[in-house]
């Protein structure tokens, strides 16, 4: 069975742009993206900021209605059958935004679970229960507007699993939260999964996904230009080496002229603390040094190092090296 | 009949969370202050400058249209608060993605200021009592009842309506305290509705209060019930209308905001 079936969705947005001569201008959000999920199936959806992530799943939650092209969620259409879909999947988008702050994590769950026809002996049990899931049994009873931003992201996922949903989507459930917080909230997706929820999840950090998804589309400018298993996604650059070189600062024109190599698939370079990193990937490997260094000569270097190939720069060769 | 347990149980949550709210923004200490000493200052402010005005004898006109004036407070400042809200706190996604009715939703917020709405009148009918030598010794206390639940009734609509706006129009404060004002001088609360000009007495035949204000003084003044019932339903009405352009304006801006993204919109 398939939880979420997409087919050639599209969204355009309208902006009007400018005060006095004002022009409408068309943004394609989502452009013509086609995936399925399966039953059960822990699905993310990564991406760079406005890659229409978002928008996917405002569609996908019958939040948004698409411009074009059809999706379905339980075999029910996101748009037809908006209603009755709704009592049946949950979402969450990130951020701690969303309930109310003057309410105990209590009350708030107890008016969503109203909003969701949920029995009142049924909630009266269920809302311990999930409390503890996410790991804020003891906290329930204060207001909201003590919580952390991480407690109040777990708080979401609980009042987004109070009516039992069989399809959960979860938009960047960890953004803004620090190292140890993230943590905690991956591994409350984890037991998420373990009670056979199939999950959509965007993100846009790479080992997010590694470490939770099953499979992974690649969505960027609106189209998802790729889609597999993070083992199938490494094969993409399974053929090339990733060659580290520390260095204080690039002109452009030598990057230019290092794109400009044949046997330079991706040029990108990341900051680290004073230093950056110039990372190329390349066929050649270590081989390529010298050549390399020829071309950046007069520019300060510290290390250099060759190595294998991770998810990461996987993703950094799909979207285009600007990561 | 599940279903309709279940609504109702949406529409008293709803108004629960909406009074919560309120309790923890205010403390119950400030919350009682707010309720007891709030009437008296308005009603003081109104007296002494209507007394002065036009003579002492007629204290009662304006005791009795500010003690109903209060309503409006909790009616449309109330309530608006408690829809507009949900725009302040971003919750609005989570409502539109529930499958909740939206009619309880919507309306639910309302109770509790009703409620509230109600004993603010009593409390400023009693500083009447108490201070300015209103006498509700003739008053039929049904009557007076039945005016004070429509007149809260109506208010509310208009707050609900009020609230709708505020998802829309991003400008709450400045909506309410025209609408407020636009009691305060219209509804005849302190300018007996005779001594307007005709385009002022057409706006207070359509704004909530303006009849249960009136009727309240002809109660109070020893009039019979049967008197005031004709007023009484046609301010029920003015309020049923503006609840339900207020639910309706409600739907639309679900509509529009599926279609056009700007539920989030700040
Ligand atoms: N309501 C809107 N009106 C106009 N443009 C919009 C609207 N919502 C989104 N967009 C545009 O659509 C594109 C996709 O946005 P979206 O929010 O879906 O991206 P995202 O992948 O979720 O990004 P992020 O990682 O930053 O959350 C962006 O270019 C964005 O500016
Ligand atoms: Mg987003």
């Amino acid at each position: 069975m398939k939880a979420i079936e997409v087919r050639n969705l599209r969204r355009v947005f309208r902006a009007t742009i400018g005060v006095v001569r004002r022009k409408i201008k068309e943004i394609v959000a989502v452009d013509d993206i086609s995936f399925e999920v399966y039953d059960g199936e822990l699905f993310g959806l990564l991406g760079p900021n406005g890659a229409g992530k978002t928008t996917t799943v405002k569609m996908l939650t019958t939040m948004l209605i698409p411009t074009s092209g059809e999706a379905r969620v339980l075999g029910l259409d996101v748009v037809r059958s908006a209603e009755a879909l709704r009592s049946r999947i949950g979402f969450v988008f990130g951020g701690e935004r969303g309930l109310y702050w003057r309410l105990s994590g209590y009350d708030n769950l107890r008016y969503f679970a109203s909003l969701y026809h949920v029995d009142p002996a049924v909630s009266r049990k269920r809302i311990p229960y999930l409390l503890d899931l996410v790991g804020l049994s003891d906290r329930g009873q204060e207001k909201v507007e003590g919580y952390s931003r991480g407690m109040k992201q777990r708080l979401h996922i609980a009042r987004t699993l109070l009516h039992d949903p069989q399809v959960l989507f979860l938009d960047e459930p960890t953004i803004g939260l620090d190292p140890v917080g993230a943590r905690e909230l991956r591994q409350v997706v984890r037991n998420l999964q373990a009670e056979k929820k199939t999950i959509l999840l965007t993100t846009h950090y790479m080992f997010e996904a590694d470490a939770l998804c099953q499979r992974i589309a690649v969505i960027d400018k609106g189209r998802i230009i790729a889609l597999d298993t993070p083992e199938g996604l490494k094969t993409y650059v399974k053929d090339l080496a990733v060659i580290e070189f520390e260095v204080y600062g690039v002109p452009s024109n030598v990057l230019e002229q290092l794109r400009a190599q044949p046997y330079v698939h991706t040029v990108s370079v990341e900051n680290r603390d004073q230093k950056q990193a110039l990372l190329i990937h390349s066929p050649r490997g270590s081989q390529a040094v010298p050549d390399l260094l020829s071309m950046m000569n007069g520019i300060r270097i510290g290390n250099v190092i060759v190595r294998e190939p991770t998810l990461e720069d996987a993703y950094v060769r799909l979207v285009g090296g600007e990561a | 009949m599940k279903k309709f347990i279940l609504n109702l149980r949406l529409f008293w949550e709803g108004a629960l969370l909406s009074y919560i709210a309120l309790f923890h923004w205010l403390r119950p200490a400030q919350y009682l202050a707010t309720m007891i000493w709030g009437p008296l200052a308005s009603m003081l402010f109104f007296v002494f400058l209507g007394t002065y005005a036009t003579g002492s004898d007629s204290a009662s006109f304006y005791v009795i249209g500010n003690a109903l004036q209060t309503i409006a407070l909790s009616g449309i400042f109330g309530v608006t608060m408690s829809i507009g809200g949900d725009r302040w706190s971003g919750t609005l996604p989570y409502l539109f993605g529930a499958p909740a009715n939206r009619f309880m939703m919507f309306t639910g917020r309302a109770l509790m200021h009703l409620l509230n709405g109600v004993l603010g009148a009593i409390i400023g009918l009693t500083w009447g009592v108490l201070l300015f030598g209103l006498d509700l010794g003739r008053a039929n206390p049904l009557a007076l009842t039945l005016i004070i639940l429509v007149a809260t009734f109506s208010t509310s609509g208009m707050g609900l309506l009020m609230g709708c706006l505020s998802l829309i129009t991003r400008n709450v404060m400045f909506v309410n305290n025209t609408v407020f004002f636009l009691l305060l001088v219209f509804s005849g609360a302190n300018i007996e509705l005779s001594r307007m000009p005709a385009w002022g007495q057409a706006i207070s035949q359509v704004l909530p209060l303006t009849r249960s204000i009136a009727s309240a003084r002809r109660v109070i003044a020893g009039g019979s019930l049967s008197s005031v019932v004709p007023l009484l339903l046609v301010e029920f009405m003015i309020g049923m209308s503006y609840l339900l352009a207020g639910y309706l304006l409600f739907r639309w801006f679900e509509f529009q905001a599926k279609r056009r993204d700007t539920l989030e919109a700040m």
